[in-house]
This record gives C-alpha cells, sequence and structure tokens, in this order.
C-alpha cells in the first residue's frame, strides 16, 4: 500500500561536500524494516533524477530504528559553489517525508502500522 | 578539573558562525558548567574566514566570540570557573587570541591562561608536503584529481586536528583553549581527556600520537569510551539542533523564541545524558537526540574523527525524565591513519537576483520572464544560469514534484562565471524586467554584486606530517611579574614607592612614584 513517508518517519539532512544525507527515523523503532524497504537506493534514484545520478545508499541503524541515506554528487559541488537555494540540502530532511511510499501491507499490520 | 564521579558537564551554545551571539552568556548565566564549548566552523565557513583573512590580516576568526565575551562572557568565566574551548581562531588563530587576552584583561584578569592549538594550517606548506608523496586526492571522488592541481588558485588548506592538542593545553593550566579546524567533536573530547586523567597520563606522549595510547592503564576500551565522548560532542556541537530547533516535532517545541542550548553531562565511561540550560524554551526527547545524532552522518558504523573511528548505529537513546536523554551504546575503533583536509580553491564568480511573479497563472507567467531573461544573456559566453521556481517545489527534487499551479512564484536566478564582467550584464538585467517582461513583476532590489565562488576540495594527509602546537601565553601585570620573579624585592620596592606616592610636600617625587606604580599595573602578554 502507498503511505505518506511522514506517516513512518520523521527527518533531518544535512551536507558533507557534495553529499548530502538524510536521516529518516522510523515513529516507532521496529518500523526500520518498513523504511529500509521502502527507500532503497533505486527509489532515491529515481526522487533525485535530474540532479544527480548518484550514486545512492541507505544505511540501517538499529539503536534508534533509523535509516540513513546518502546521495552523493546532488549539490553541484558543494555547498559553496551550488547555484540552488537550499546550497546545503537543509530542506531534504522535510521534503521527502511528503513522499508517497510503498510499503507492505500486511507486515505493516504486524508490526503495528495502521493507516 | 572536573568531576568524572558525577559527569563532567559541557555545554554547547553555538553551532555555527552565525547563530544567536548571546546564546553562550545565556548559558553562563543560567547554567552550572564545568566546560563551555563553541563550535564555530564548518567547511563552508573556513572557506567565508580565508576570503576575510585574505583582505584584512586582523580578520579570518569567529568575531562573535569577542562580541559575548566583552558583554559579561569574560567575568562569567572566571567567576564560575567555567573553562571555554572553542574553534573560533578558524583562519586566524593568531588574531582571534590576542583579541581574547586583551578582553580578559580588561576585566582585570590579566593571569588569564589563553591556549592556542594551530599547526591545522597547512596551505602554505603544500609543495613541501607533495615532496613526501602525499598525493591529495580527492577525498570522496578520485575523478577530481588533486588539491595540487589548483595550486595557483588555492585559498587555504587545513588538516583537521583532534583533540591532543586541546587536551594537553587544559592540563598545562590553559583557561581558555582556542583552535582553529579541530574536528568538532574533539572540543569536547579533549575537554574529556582532560578531566579524566588521560592528559595527566599522556603527558609526555607526542600530540600526534593516538589519544587511545593517552588512556589510564585502567581504562579496558579506550576506543569505546572515545567513540563515547566524540558522540556526546557530536550531538552538542550544533546547538540547539539537539534541544528543539530545526526538529520535525516544531509544533511541540515550546517557546522557539527564547530557545535554550544543550549540555552533555558525560562519564568517564563514555556514556552521557544530553539535557538543556534552565529556561522555557526548548525541548530535549528521545526524537530531537535522535535527529541530531543521525545530522551530516555518512556510514553509521562508520564516522571518522582523528580521535576514534564512531559506530553509532546500535547507540540508544532513553528518556530518563524531562528533557533529559541517556546516550549509551557507542563503539569505536582506531582512527584513520590519515587526517581529513578541507581546502578550498578560487572558482570564478556567482551571483544571485530575483523577482515575484503574482498570479493569474503565476507558474506560465514565471517562465516566460525566465525566458526572456535568458534571451537577453544569449550573447554571453562562458556563463551558466540555475533558475529556480520560488514557491514552486523549488526545494523539492524533481522526481517528488506534484502537479500543482502555485498562485504566486519567486523567480530567482544564480548565474555564474569565470570572469566577474560578465556578471554585471545580469545585474543589469534584472530591474528592467519590471516593465518589459510579462504583467505585475514586482520586487526588484539593488544590483546583485559579484562573489567570488571558493570551491571546497576534501582531501586527506598521513598523520605523521602534520604537527599539532599547543602555546600558552597571558597578560601579566608588571607588578605581578616583579612578584613572581622577585618576592624579597616587591615587598620592599613597593612599600617605598607607595609611600613616595604620597609625599604631599614632595609633588615632583610623588608623581614619579605613582607614575611608576601605575606602569607596573599595565599588562603585557606573556609567552612561555
Amino acid at each position: 500500500m502507498k503511505v505518506a513517508l511522514g506517516k513512518l518517519a520523521h527527518g533531518r539532512s544535512g551536507d558533507k561536500g557534495d553529499m548530502v544525507n538524510i536521516a529518516l527515523i522510523a515513529h516507532r523503532p521496529e518500523w526500520m524494516e518498513l523504511l529500509s524497504d521502502a527507500v532503497t537506493p533505486k527509489v532515491l534514484e529515481q526522487w533525485f533524477e535530474g540532479w544527480t545520478e548518484g550514486p545512492f545508499k541507505v544505511f540501517e541503524v538499529p539503536g534508534v530504528g533509523a535509516i540513513n541515506c546518502l546521495i552523493h554528487n546532488v549539490l553541484q559541488g558543494g555547498g559553496t559553489v551550488s547555484k540552488r537555494l537550499d546550497s546545503q540540502g537543509k530542506a531534504l530532511g522535510q521534503v521527502v517525508l511528503e513522499a508517497e511510499v510503498e510499503i507492505d501491507a500486511k507486515r505493516a499490520a504486524e508490526l503495528g502500522f495502521h493507516l | 578539573m572536573g568531576r568524572p564521579d558525577n559527569g563532567v558537564r559541557i555545554g554547547g551554545a553555538g553551532g555555527f558562525w552565525g547563530d544567536i551571539t548571546l546564546a553562550p552568556l545565556e548559558m553562563l548565566k543560567t547554567t552550572e558548567l564545568d566546560y563551555l564549548t563553541m563550535d564555530y566552523l564548518s567547511e563552508v565557513t573556513m572557506s567565508i574566514m580565508h576570503k576575510q583573512l585574505d583582505r584584512n590580516p586582523s580578520a579570518g576568526w569567529a568575531t562573535d566570540l569577542e562580541v559575548w565575551l566583552r558583554a559579561g562572557g569574560m567575568e562569567l568565566l572566571k567567576e564560575k570557573k567555567v573553562k571555554l574551548v572553542t574553534n573560533a581562531g578558524g583562519a586566524n588563530t593568531d588574531a582571534c587570541v590576542s583579541r581574547v587576552l586583551k578582553a580578559a584583561s580588561a576585566i582585570g584578569w590579566t593571569d588569564c591562561k589563553v591556549a592556542t592549538i594551530s599547526g591545522d594550517c597547512i596551505g602554505s606548506k603544500l609543495s613541501a608536503l607533495a615532496g613526501t608523496g602525499e598525493p591529495f586526492i580527492h577525498m570522496f571522488d578520485h575523478k577530481l584529481g588533486s588539491l595540487l592541481d589548483h595550486e595557483e588558485t588555492i585559498v587555504s588548506a587545513n588538516a583537521y586536528l583532534g583533540a591532543s592538542g586541546i587536551a594537553r593545553a587544559l592540563e598545562q593550566g590553559a583557561d581558555i583553549v582556542i583552535t582553529g579546524r579541530v574536528a568538532d567533536a574533539s572540543l569536547i573530547v579533549g575537554s574529556m581527556a582532560h578531566s579524566c586523567g588521560w592528559a595527566a597520563n599522556g603527558s609526555e606522549l607526542e600530540l600526534n600520537a593516538p589519544l587511545a595510547d593517552w588512556a589510564p592503564p585502567n581504562i579496558k576500551n579506550p576506543y569505546d569510551v572515545l567513540a563515547g565522548w566524540t558522540l556526546a560532542g557530536h550531538l552538542i556541537e550544533c546547538g540547539a539542533q539537539v534541544s528543539g530547533g530545526n526538529s520535525s516535532d516544531w509544533k511541540e517545541i515550546p517557546q522557539l523564541a527564547e530557545l535554550t542550548y544543550p549540555l552533555a553531562i558525560i562519564e568517564s565511561d563514555g556514556t552521557c545524558v544530553i539535557t538543556r540550560a534552565p529556561g522555557e524554551g526548548g525541548r530535549i526527547t528521545r526524537r530531537t537526540v535522535a535527529e541530531q545524532m543521525l545530522y551530516e552522518i555518512g556510514d553509521p558504523t562508520s564516522y571518522h574523527t582523528p580521535d576514534v573511528t564512531l559506530d553509532l548505529s546500535q547507540a540508544t537513546l532513553v528518556e530518563t525524565k524531562l528533557d533529559h536523554v541517556r546516550v549509551e551504546g557507542a563503539r569505536g575503533r582506531s582512527p584513520p591513519a590519515s587526517l581529513k583536509v578541507s581546502a578550498c580553491h578560487r572558482d570564478g564568480w556567482m551571483s544571485s537576483g530575483s523577482l515575484m511573479v503574482p498570479g493569474p497563472n503565476a507558474q506560465e507567467k514565471a517562465e516566460m520572464l525566465d525566458n526572456t531573461m535568458r534571451g537577453r544573456l544569449n550573447h554571453l559566453s562562458d556563463i551558466q544560469i540555475e533558475t529556480e521556481f520560488l514557491g514552486s517545489q523549488a526545494l523539492t527534487p524533481p522526481g517528488l514534484r506534484k502537479d500543482i499551479s502555485p498562485s504566486e512564484v519567486m523567480v530567482r536566478w544564480t548565474i555564474s562565471s569565470p570572469q566577474r564582467a560578465q556578471l554585471t550584464h545580469f545585474a543589469r538585467s534584472i530591474a528592467p524586467l519590471v516593465l518589459t517582461g510579462p504583467a505585475g513583476v514586482a520586487g526588484y532590489g539593488a544590483r546583485p554584486r559579484p562573489r567570488e565562488v571558493l570551491r571546497f576540495f576534501p582531501t586527506s594527509i598521513r598523520r605523521v606530517l602534520v604537527e599539532p602546537q599547543v602555546r600558552i601565553e597571558h597578560h601579566q601585570t608588571w607588578r605581578h611579574d616583579l612578584e613572581e620573579r622577585m618576592p624579597w624585592l616587591e615587598d620592599k620596592v613597593l612599600a617605598r614607592l607607595e609611600m613616595i606616592s604620597k609625599f604631599d610636600n614632595h609633588p615632583y617625587w610623588s608623581k614619579l612614584a605613582s607614575r611608576m606604580l601605575d606602569r607596573l599595573d599595565e599588562s603585557k602578554v606573556v609567552k612561555p
């Protein structure tokens, strides 16, 4: 089923050189696996098509039940040379919460996630 | 110094140069602290500071520091015996330290010991270092070549130093530690290494020896301890970003207007509690701490600092009471053999300008406005134009944009060129669009001035090639100096001078004596 990412997680983004990280922290730690399934490097590639060709990586952070998404080469060379208003990708952690993502309805229900 | 048994209390009252200037002052007033740490640097800040230093030899450091020190901060540090550890020195530690010494002297704190940690600046030595075989290849993308390819246009290159210099300076009695490019979390790690006896134990070791070697013999897993301290440091080094600022829970955070800043109460074993200064504003929850924990993180199992490689993937956060989150479970490994270097080089010019477009059909009008602008610039070669339609999902990556029609759009252009003069044509083409573009265009201002672009170039350098240096100095009165060097003389001489200065019937001698006393009370800088 489709669900707004913000129903599953809250987020924050930051920059390092020409890379942005978007941390997505599950509202309940056990939902981390739903996040991992929903936001894959492939999905990130679709979101950022036109801004970067990646690479894209996703890491799990089991201690707090989060995933950390890395988007490389997305700041036109980095914060000091980017021509975009959001030259450091600060807004991305919020913007992506509006994305509709696909999750497994049965597994979501088992983990106590209901729309 | 410090109370490792009850946790060392370390405040973080700033996240970058440009954060609330007087926040550290507020924190000092309200909060019991052992150390106040102030992180003023970011990748971008270092570039800005080097540009400033280029224009003015006494600039290039975080001048906000002096503002709050002079507004009462220095008195509070002295009265409350709080040590200040900050990277405010930026690109010009000497200028920063000289102003700090003056601020201390101005309140009569003439024996305030100010330490300078330097050695991070390798820009002037690049060719010599390259001669040792250091390739200075781009850290993230080998295709981008070597820093040495840009030798002609390099503005700065700074190696990230670790915590050892800070720990050593505190061990030698520094009241204030001013650093250049030190890893952000190392401000906190250095303070802990001093408080927990590592600096004393490692007092004979080289400053570029791994900090883990400094650990007292009873510490079984020094890298886990360093990992915990580094995580604590990472959590407070961005100031209020952990105490309610920039939080997804922005609706629930009380009183953002009076947001308070965080402190970490850190144990000698590497665990900590994150809390905040007393006051109405702000909130610390598992959620605010988790967001900050993953801020600017790459692989969560391998966060590299000069002190340790931190694995925070298994770290846990538990709310113990309101505004208190306990952090445990950080794991550490040895740090990389090389230190990160943040460098930047000149790369042309850039300029931005914007105009506002109303509805009806705002998006369509905005696109026509953009086409008109581009048409008027198409005789220029060597320029790149980026157009953003603000209010029309400009912050959203292309694949996530929805089909909406905004009622108003701000058109923002940013133009770059290797030649400054090309940007002048752009600056002169903005305002005319109000009369010569589609209907209702508003909001023009002064012609934007081109700014020079500095391209950030991260690379690395072998640890052995970088030598951190510690220097401690203080303002002192000549009288104090005399007391220290010749105590037997001081009593006699001062007593006699004071007597003579009161000779009413010998105006010449009394004047001379009081002038000498004045001179003895004047300050000088002592550099051991």
